[in-house]
């Protein structure tokens, strides 16, 4: 512990910042010193101040222009190219000001004193201007997209947002599928992402806070929540949390996952992650808090209970009874998952009495020939197969392919026939690395992993091993929150109230309440007595 | 932090191994004994026969080798001499590369001569050993048990298998090791072990499957054309852990309704119209139950028994529709059923005096004190006591059809 602490007390700049000063802890501003800097109404000396801070950076355009009038007014854009939508630069605001403008009956009105107003209100057709005198505000909206219009005489600059630069438009989900339910996935622009869960929370309720983190990236989070539903000391946490971050760069979410982890040393994540808007916005409903960053389309929620690993959102879409039998057999997975190659290990080389007759037969008929123990067995298998999901992963599309097909033969007919593995052995490490892909990706990492120390202690000391590997997997389990929430909840503490949306999934008229522990604020979330039914009296 | 966490890991690896993966056994250095048969040998010895499973010849290992596997013996039977079965055991392994494994022991045979001369110092090892189970099926055979394990079922993968679906579907009255412990150790019932012999049947479907006939056994051992499969042949009897005698497949029956044993079986009576033709009911369900009666002088039992049962073959033509003729059918079986268990009753108190149904243990169950005198001589008030049998047979169902479609004209 000492050394954690030690790091922390002594926080040092991050990043090419040359300022030495240490962070104020508002993670908004880059620097002290430039906070204070402010345009001049000479717009050449403000050219020259720009041009001197993005020195060597060739995407800055600057055009300068004349306001078309008598007085000669100057003008300048400054702008980062591809990241502005340049149709809009060269119609709304350049063509307005340079031609249409002058046009107007009362163009003679205008002056070097009045133009700035003028500018903006006549001149620009861009929806959404904002004024500013601070310099680090015009060198922030040029590296965001923003256009950056400067008028001569004055020392405050129009920041126009046209942002429009290339993106991958909105695609299926490519980690979460589902048959039935929407299809749409975020992509890695923050506002689409945002505009997403506004088009499905239409409710000024619905929160969107933005923040920066990162000192070099200066990379846009949003914090969304809906106020009234949400526990108001969760989103005060989760943004103290957020303000305790100080690196140089956030790529991707989870970079803050770690970084506000309840329990950084655990290998469960206590953080949920999806790209589906859906899951966000039922989440969202129930109470939670999601943080969206930019630059990727993997948004965080929080809390995350380990009962999610198993939830699905297609379960709360689908009819109710079928969902819970899904439910059921993901649980079983989740078992097999975990377990199944360690009892196999434990069963063949300890607990022989524990299968039938004929079973034993027969896998001793497979295990004749094969020259290793079964844990080594089981172990070089369980190996190869994460080799080849990993390959599966990485490799260029075209390779991928031809790769299965090899990793196919080796793993299921050429080992067994060389008398390498047995039958059986191929069998457990099929239906274990089918059973891990069931259950919710990130759950499944923490479990794929637990399984070689299992493996590790059932080959040691048999069942006994697994069993008392299990029942430390549990107690962690018992230990960990997720922003105050018992991780087991709502097994654990027990919350019978909530067990409705748990193992089971209970039709919609049933889960009239939000999740104990994360919805307390306000815990009603339907009408009691929605149950469908005939109407009660028939008047005749 | 971390040098804590290292720390703990190294501890973890270190421990891990320092216990030699206790008890570990591979499943490849272990001889998986199926069955165990036990003979008496000169000078009081005893023999050890065992019937191993030779997994390299149940295919499956590599696809090349399938095709002779099927030709090979997928068992081995070796017999020992020793002074006790531990010590026969411990022969055995300076002859088997692999441990001996008895978790999966199925059956134990043991040899009539050595079932006349006792097995209760056979017994013990296989109820004491942690390694061998309570729920092996114990049997005994007329002849030798080495000739029982020396066989092959032409259904099972091995005759092991074979004997223990037999005992375990009831066809002769099924005694586990645990159940042979418990009549051992009752004064108010004797054992009995379901008799197991090899007996014709059919040709041999492929090699390896010529055995002997343990009758057809003369001065050469002459493999004969016919297959002996392991068969159910009835029940032999003990007196305390002494074979007395045996029971046929009739008397068996008997017996079995008499244990309150059982479950399912056939019974075929006359017709009560046409003679020469024959009736055959399926058992649903049997129950019997057993009250002793005690006057200071005489013992009697009164024995009731109850039984459901489906008409599933009809040779005759009579009307089934017709209660009286349904009553007298049932009838009839009353009076079969007690047949049956009057010939396996006779045979054990006038044949052996061994009280075989356990109608000793029903006594002591009402008559505590009385049972403390009579205990030690209960097989001679057995053999003495009047037995009352009351049956009452119904016949649920007639199967698919009531009456007979085709009558004769």
């Amino acid at each position: 512990m000492g050394i954690y602490f030690r790091k922390r007390k002594r926080p040092r700049p991050i990043g090419v910042s040359e300022k030495t000063s240490p962070p104020d802890g508002n993670h908004n501003s880059a620097d002290n010193t430039s906070e204070s800097l402010l345009l001049s109404t000479d717009i050449e000396e403000n050219l020259q101040y720009l041009q001197a801070i993005f020195e060597n950076c060739s995407d800055v355009v600057y055009r300068e222009f004349l306001l078309a009038q008598q007085e000669q007014i100057k003008l300048a854009l400054i702008y980062t190219d591809g990241l502005t939508d340049k149709s809009q630069v060269s119609e709304q605001i350049m063509r307005a000001l340079a031609l249409e403008m002058s046009m107007a009956t009362d163009s003679t009105e205008i002056t070097r004193a009045n133009a700035l107003h003028y500018v903006k209100m006549r001149g620009l057709c861009i929806h959404q201007i904002q004024e500013s005198q601070r310099l680090e505000d015009v060198v922030d909206a040029v590296l965001s997209g923003d256009t950056v219009l400067l008028v001569d005489g004055h020392a405050t600059a129009l920041i126009n947002g046209n942002r429009g630069w290339e993106s991958r438009s909105i695609e299926d989900s490519k980690t979460e599928i589902v048959v039935r339910g929407p299809r749409e996935s975020f992509v890695e622009t923050l506002r689409t992402n945002t505009s997403m869960l506004r088009r499905k929370i239409k409710n000024p309720n619905l929160k969107i806070e933005t923040l920066q983190l990162g000192q070099v990236t200066k990379t846009d989070i949003a914090v969304a929540y809906i106020k009234g539903i949400v526990n108001e000391g969760l989103v005060s946490e989760v943004k103290k949390r957020l303000g305790r971050i100080n690196i140089d760069g956030v790529l991707e979410s989870g970079y803050i996952e770690e970084l506000i982890k309840d329990n950084p040393m655990s290998v469960f994540p206590t953080i949920s992650h999806t790209d589906r808007p859906d899951r966000v916005a039922a989440n969202l409903l129930e109470g939670r808090v999601a943080i969206l960053v930019d630059g990727t389309p993997v948004a965080l929620t929080a809390p995350y209970l380990f009962i999610e690993a198993i939830q699905t959102p297609e379960d709360y879409y689908e009819q109710s009874f079928f969902a819970s039998g899904v439910r059921v057999l993901r649980i079983a997975s989740l078992f097999l998952a975990l377990t199944l190659p360690s009892l196999y290990v434990a069963i063949i080389s300890f607990h022989q009495e524990m299968l039938p007759t004929p079973l034993l037969l027969s896998i001793a008929a497979q295990r004749e020939a094969v020259p290793f123990p079964v844990f080594v067995e089981a172990f070089i298998m369980e190996v190869a197969f994460e080799i080849i999901r990993e390959t599966g992963i990485r490799l260029p599309r075209p390779v991928g392919q031809a790769v299965s097909i090899v990793a196919a033969l080796i793993i299921g007919e050429a080992a067994v026939q060389a008398g390498l593995v047995a039958g059986a052995t191929i069998i457990v490490v099929a239906l274990t690395a089918m059973a891990s892909f069931t259950v919710y990706y990130s759950g499944s990492i923490a479990l794929r992993l637990l399984r070689f120390p299992l493996m590790f202690l059932a080959a040691f000391l048999g069942l006994f091993g697994l069993i008392s590997g299990l029942i430390i997997m549990v107690v962690h389990l018992a230990s960990l929150r997720s922003f105050g929430v018992p991780y087991l909840a709502p097994v654990a503490p027990i919350i019978t109230e909530d067990l409705k949306d748990s193992a089971v999934r209970a039709p919609w008229w049933a889960m009239d309440k939000r999740p104990h522990l994360i919805g307390q604020n306000n815990p009603r979330r339907e009408a009691p007595g929605l149950k469908p039914h005939p109407p009660r009296e028939r008047k005749r | 932090m971390i040098k804590k966490i290292i720390c703990f890991l190294l501890i973890c690896a270190l421990v891990l191994p320092l216990e030699g993966c206790w008890s570990r056994r591979e499943l490849n250095e272990l001889a998986i004994v199926l069955a165990a048969g036990v003979d008496s040998a000169p000078n009081n010895k005893i023999l050890l026969t065992v019937q191993i499973a030779r997994p390299s010849a149940f295919g499956g290992g590599g696809g090349g080798q399938k095709m002779a596997a099927a030709q090979e013996n997928n068992v081995w039977v070796i017999s020992q001499t020793g002074e006790s079965v531990f010590d026969a055991q411990r022969y055995l392994e300076a002859k088997v590369s692999r441990e001996l494994y008895w978790g999966h022991t199925v059956i134990l045979v043991f040899g009539e001569q050595l079932a006349r001369n006792g097995i209760r110092k056979a017994i013990n090892y296989f109820s004491r050993s942690p390694n061998t189970r309570e729920t092996i099926w114990v049997l005994v055979t007329r002849g030798k048990a080495a000739d029982v394990l020396n066989s092959h079922s032409q259904l099972e993968t091995t005759s092991a298998q074979s004997i223990g679906n037999m005992a375990r579907a009831g066809v002769g009255v099924p005694v586990m090791l645990k159940d042979l412990s418990i009549m051992l150790a009752s004064k108010g019932t004797n054992p009995v072990l379901p008799r197991i012999e090899l007996t014709p049947s059919g040709k041999p479907q492929g090699p390896g499957m010529q055995e002997n006939i343990p009758e057809a056994r003369g001065s050469q051992q002459q493999a004969t054309l016919t297959h002996a499969e392991p068969t159910t042949t009835g029940t032999g009897v003990f007196k305390d852990d002494r074979l007395v005698g045996w029971l046929d497949m009739s008397e068996t029956r008997g017996l079995l309704w008499l244990k309150d044993k059982m479950e399912k079986g056939e019974i075929t009576i006359p017709s009560p119209r046409e003679s020469g033709k024959n009736i055959s009911i399926n058992i649903i369900r049997g129950n019997t139950s057993v009250e002793p009666f005690y006057d200071g002088q005489n013992v009697w039992f009164d024995v009731r028994m109850q039984m459901d049962g489906a008409l599933l073959e009809q040779q005759s033509t009579e009307d089934l529709t017709d209660p009286r003729i349904f009553a007298s059918i049932e009838k009839e079986l009353n009076r079969r059923i007690e047949e049956k268990a009057r010939s396996a009753l006779e045979k054990a108190q006038l044949t052996y005096e061994v009280d075989i149904f356990g109608f000793g243990e029903a006594f002591h169950r009402k008559y505590k004190k009385e049972w403390a005198v009579l205990k030690d001589r209960w097989n001679e008030v057995f053999a003495g006591a009047d037995v009352n049998i009351a049956v009452q047979a119904r016949i649920r169902r007639t199967g698919l059809t009531t009456n007979r479609i085709s009558k004769e004209r």
